[in-house]
């Protein structure tokens, strides 16, 4: 027989047959201040939540359906939503649609099982994902949408919850977070192992550890298994129980009373002290992982059926039955009842409309465009009082790191949601100083010192962008995004998209990176491949060459995520941030002035940048190769070559008409990319060029696909200035 | 064994029992329901009023007595409960119930959620006591065109001008009830002559003041909620048979409704906050995906603010007038009480 149809017969045996498990141990509701309303509210919840596990089963076995990752056995999650207020943001993993469905008991006019049947349909009436996946979530309900990707949610749990603090400290009022609000981010004991996960754990008590407020509650559900693996028994709590900075706390999960009882516990201390708790709620997982997954190939039969025999629901059976809240025989037709009725809804749900034409499945890769406040305008006085004595220094030439700092200074004070943070940022400015004096000037509050861990640094950014922060998040160096990529593409990127737009977290993402660093730092520092940003979906990639572009740049990029709530990815060049001369040593020409908000013009996403207007060839480049190619020019220009150079400025997306246009009639077009060659972005303007131009000549360099290496090595692999004359010349016999 | 259909049952509110529905009381429930009728009159006679045999039985229906909340509730309480008693249940499976305004009273006995002696109590009471306000009462307005499709922006531009009006001093505006095609707009007279002043053209009839209607649903009705919690005690309450949809779209739950926050919403923000029958029915039917919604009790009208609510959401694939009338030919959804060819489908009788 089929797992869940076993279990479902178990329920109604020991229901008609009287065979309730005995309480004895488990508490009593009045104490835990349960009310006989709440407590069969909570069951009825639960009961829902099993049919509908039942139902998308019998969906999927149709082809109606297409999710049977279930929830039976963690309905206890359903008393954590009965401890909670809505407001409470919750982070939720996939076995939580007795919480979903319990949560929305407190906001009227939800119809929680008909929201979640559109979405086992895939409809595209599906309120939170328009079809797109089948997630928990729900807007009016405070529920962010998560994928599965495991445990990748806990860090932005953490940032939402940092985010509450950042905002009494600021004063700020009208967020989506009250000020008293608790965060709760809920994961299984195997995705508790996952260093994600451990990482969240790390940040929020790192934070508590010093004081900063995290009003988090992280809700582990222990069924003690994950997939197939076996957590080793009191693993969890072994972890759990002493980490420094988290308060953990212990329930059962398979009795309503006692989840309830653990969850108001944290709820309360969490709301009272602002600190991270770890709830450790034991759950059962019933049969299996999920529709595919028959457990008794790798679990013995009587640990399958010690799990049934904690099944929730006799639990909350033999509670009802106590109390004579529920006879056995009411609760039979009930559960029956709330079954027949999932069935015809159901039958309604799946003639709903589907998506059907890929710009529809497209709609909400891009985050709508939101009315936002004006900004606060300074005056000439705040300014000047903000900047001291850099105001002097403004008009002359400077290099891009410090125009940059001075941008960041200006954007901060403008709009007071924005937030620094990465490592390094604060007092000391950034390694390169980019971040300079904006600890000083705007506080530890809007400027803030992260632990090393950039998947924390990420998740900061994302949680804290759910609570309309607009955060730029700093990652020192471009080879550290790596181990923390996901955060970016798995969940800032996607949250939009799978949420139909309803949920966004704009941010703009600073990196420094690139080579040519003079053979300091090896491959670390100098990482030059871009490829992990350019497949993102959605993600805007934006790299200036020069210090006045910088500006003009990263004001856009902040403008498209103020008012586009796009996540945009800005990496700044290091081996430009100081570079003053283009030709000769003191020419000053990768210098200029700082252009104050509202002066100078606005580089738009997707313009692309150019240098004079010969048409022998067009050098298409960006970043360092603009550079490079600007000092090839000069030589060729000498050689009786007219040359034009394009700088790209935005990788993603490319601005394809815009490319074209600017090469126009330039003959021949060379294509100079300083990152390695496979994945680079040479690949994709090869393909541009010849589907759109196919009567140019064509060629490009590229770095070679190799790491960077130390001292005089470190540009070997890379494109030159003598590389790119030989590469121009080539072309040009 | 026949197969049964679902249904949800929908109760009227106030304006439902007009010249034609004289009479209907004794004619339709007369043989079957005496006793509860008797009951009722007991009821009225012992607070000195007319009893509804009485109202019922007039030789001519009359607006100035008929249509007063103190004669006009108890009318329509005792159609819309004898109606639901007389629905052939072997055919029916009800499966939840919910009201428009006045008509939430009628949904509580229904429901099961008071006994139906106890309802016509309550309905009869607050007929009476909905008289209790300051100046002021309700407009009608449209905000659908002739195909009962929403007319782009409208509600929205009534709404912000309401929520605008309302700032004003010595003005009092609020929205009353959601009808899904029409919105039922209350206020002081202040208020509502500037709404009349300034609301743009809609379509249809012209704006419409109903007439001995308070402005019902907002906080100038707070004498009339501290009179209710004074008059109807909680012990008339328990918990219900059925769920209830209520003015808000919360579903009351069958064993688990506390009868005490029942009590508290009925005569708290059911009277002070708007009543948003929209959202009432378009929760029942997607909670309780019923073969058909019925509609007890006097007359129809209350049937177009249904199918609307119905179009508002695409239920069935029914997305205008057009689509709703097809569906009503072939199939019908919605089945009126008040009418008799769909009433002899509910009750199974002539």
């Amino acid at each position: 027989m089929d797992a869940a149809q076993a279990v479902h017969e178990k329920f109604l045996a020991a229901l008609a047959g009287g065979r309730l498990p005995d309480r004895v141990d488990a508490p009593d509701p009045a104490i835990v201040g349960l009310s006989r309303a709440d407590a069969t509210d909570i069951f009825l919840s639960q009961l829902t939540s099993r049919q509908m596990d039942r139902l998308s089963r019998h969906l999927q076995a149709r082809g109606e359906g297409f999710y049977t990752i279930g929830s039976s056995g963690h309905e206890g999650n359903a008393a954590v939503a009965a401890a909670l207020r809505v407001t409470d943001m919750a982070f939720l993993h996939y076995r939580s649609n007795a919480f979903q469905l319990h949560r929305a008991r407190s906001v009227p006019g939800q119809a929680p099982t008909w929201d979640m049947l559109l979405s086992f349909a895939a409809s595209s009436e599906d309120p939170i994902s328009g079809g797109r996946h089948k997630v928990i979530g729900s807007k009016p309900l405070n529920i962010p949408p998560q994928t599965s990707t495991i445990a990748s949610h806990l860090p932005k749990a953490v940032g939402a919850a940092f985010s509450i603090g950042i905002a009494r400290r600021l004063g700020m009022s009208g967020l989506p977070l009250p000020d008293d609000a608790v965060v709760l981010t809920s994961f299984g004991d195997a995705s508790a192992n996952h260093s994600t996960a451990q990482g969240a754990f790390n940040t929020a008590g790192w934070a508590a550890f010093q004081g900063s407020p995290m009003p988090l509650i992280f809700l582990c559900e222990d069924n003690g298994i994950g997939i197939s693996t076996r957590t080793p028994t009191g693993w969890i709590e072994a972890q759990f129980r002493h980490r420094a900075g988290l308060h953990y706390i212990k329930c059962d999960g398979t009795d309503l009373v006692s989840a309830y009882a653990g969850a108001a516990e944290a709820a309360d201390y969490a709301r009272r002290t602002r600190r991270p708790v770890f709830l450790h709620m034991a759950t059962v997982r019933l049969y299996g992982h999920a529709g595919s997954d028959v457990q008794g190939a790798y679990l013995p039969k009587a640990l399958i059926e010690a799990d049934e025999a904690r099944d929730p629901l006799l639990a909350g059976a033999a509670l009802m039955a106590e109390h004579g809240w529920m006879t056995p025989g009411e609760i039979a037709d009930a559960y029956e009842e709330i079954g027949g009725t999932l069935a015809r809804q159901a039958e309604a749900a799946i003639l709903r409309p589907k998506i059907i034409t890929p710009a529809h499945v497209m709609e909400s890769l891009i985050p709508p465009k939101r009315e936002v406040a004006r900004p606060n305008t300074p005056s000439a006085e705040d300014r000047k009082a903000m900047f001291g004595s850099d105001a002097g220094a403004m008009d002359k030439p400077q290099h891009m790191a410090r125009l940059l700092s001075w941008a960041l200074a200006d954007l901060m004070l403008a709009h007071k949601e924005i937030v620094v943070a990465g490592e390094d940022v604060g007092p000391k400015g950034g390694v390169y100083n980019v971040t300079a004096k904006l600890h000083q000037r705007f506080g530890s509050a809007r400027v803030v010192n992260t632990l090393l861990d950039e998947q924390a640094i990420l998740g900061l950014a994302i949680g804290m962008a759910h609570n309309d922060f607009l955060p730029m998040p700093e990652i020192q160096f471009l080879a550290y995004v790596h181990n923390a990529e996901d955060q970016i593409r798995g969940e800032a990127a996607t949250l939009s998209f799978f949420s139909d737009g309803q949920y966004t977290n704009p941010m703009v993402l600073r990196i420094a990176g690139l080579g040519y660093q003079k053979g300091f730092g090896g491959h670390f520092h100098n990482d030059n491949s871009l490829a992990v940003f350019r497949d993102i979906p959605g993600v805007i990639l934006a790299v200036p060459s020069n210090g006045r572009d910088a500006v003009a740049m990263l004001r856009e990029c902040v403008r498209l995520a103020r008012e586009e709530q796009r996540v945009v990815v800005f990496v700044e060049p290091i081996a430009l941030y100081m570079t003053r001369d283009l030709h000769e040593e003191g020419d000053g020409l990768w210098t200029s002035a700082y252009e104050a908000p509202g002066d100078g013009t606005p580089i738009r996403l997707g313009q692309v940048g150019v240098f004079g207007d010969g048409n022998d060839l067009a050098i298409v480049t960006y970043g360092n190769g603009y550079y490079l190619s600007r000092q090839a020019e000069k030589i060729l220009a000498g050689e009786g070559v007219r040359v034009r150079v394009i700088d790209l400025r935005w990788l993603g997306p490319v601005d394809a008409d815009a490319l074209v246009a600017a090469v126009g009639d330039a003959k021949r077009v060379l294509i100079v990319d300083e990152c390695r060659i496979t994945g680079s972005q040479s690949e994709a303007l090869m393909a541009l060029f010849v589907e759109r131009t196919p009567d140019k000549k064509l060629a490009r360099i590229a770095a070679d696909d190799s790491f960077i290496p130390l001292g005089r090595a470190a540009t070997l692999t890379l494109p030159s200035r003598d590389s790119i004359v030989a590469a121009a010349k080539e072309l040009l016999a | 064994m026949s197969v049964r259909k679902t249904a949800i049952v929908v109760a009227p509110g106030r304006g439902t029992y007009g010249k034609n529905e004289l009479g209907s009381i004794a004619r339709l429930h007369g043989a079957r329901f005496g006793d509860l009728i008797a009951n009722f009159d007991a009821q009225r006679r012992e607070r000195g009023q007319p009893t509804v045999s009485e109202l019922d039985g007039a030789d001519r229906f009359s607006v100035g007595v008929h249509m007063r909340g103190d004669v006009a509730a108890p009318l329509i309480y005792t159609a819309t409960a004898l109606d639901f008693l007389g629905i052939d249940r072997d055919k029916f499976d009800i499966v939840a119930v919910a009201g428009n305004s006045m008509g939430w009273y009628s949904a509580l006995a229904l429901g099961g959620a008071v006994s139906v002696e106890d309802g016509f109590r309550i309905s009869n009471a607050m007929g009476l006591n909905s008289q209790t306000h300051g100046p002021g009462g309700q407009i009608l307005l449209q905000v659908v065109d002739e195909d009962w499709r929403a007319v782009p922006d409208l509600r929205e531009t009534l709404l912000a001008l309401v929520a605008d009006i309302a700032t004003r001093p010595g003005h009092a505006l609020a929205l009353s009830i959601d009808l899904a095609g029409m919105l039922v707009l209350a206020g002081n007279e202040e208020g509502l002559a500037a709404l009349l002043a300034e609301a743009p053209p809609t379509p249809g009839r012209d704006p419409l003041r109903l007439a001995g209607h308070g402005p019902f649903h907002t906080p100038l009705m707070f004498g009339s909620s501290d009179k209710a919690m004074a008059e109807l005690p909680h012990s008339l309450f328990h918990r219900p048979a059925l769920p209830l949809v209520d003015g808000r779209g919360h579903v009351w739950r069958r064993h688990a409704s506390d009868p005490a926050a029942i009590w508290d919403y009925t005569f708290g923000h059911q009277i002070l906050a708007p009543y948003d029958f929209a959202r009432s029915v378009q929760v029942a039917v997607k909670e309780y995906a019923p073969d058909v919604v019925i509609l007890p009790g006097p007359g129809d009208t209350l049937g177009g603010a249904i199918a609307q609510s119905l179009i508002g959401i695409g239920w069935q694939g029914i997305l205008s007038k057009a689509d709703f009338a097809a569906r009503q030919a072939a199939d019908p959804i919605l089945l009126s009480m008040g009418r008799a060819d769909q009433r002899e489908l509910v009750t199974g009788t002539r």
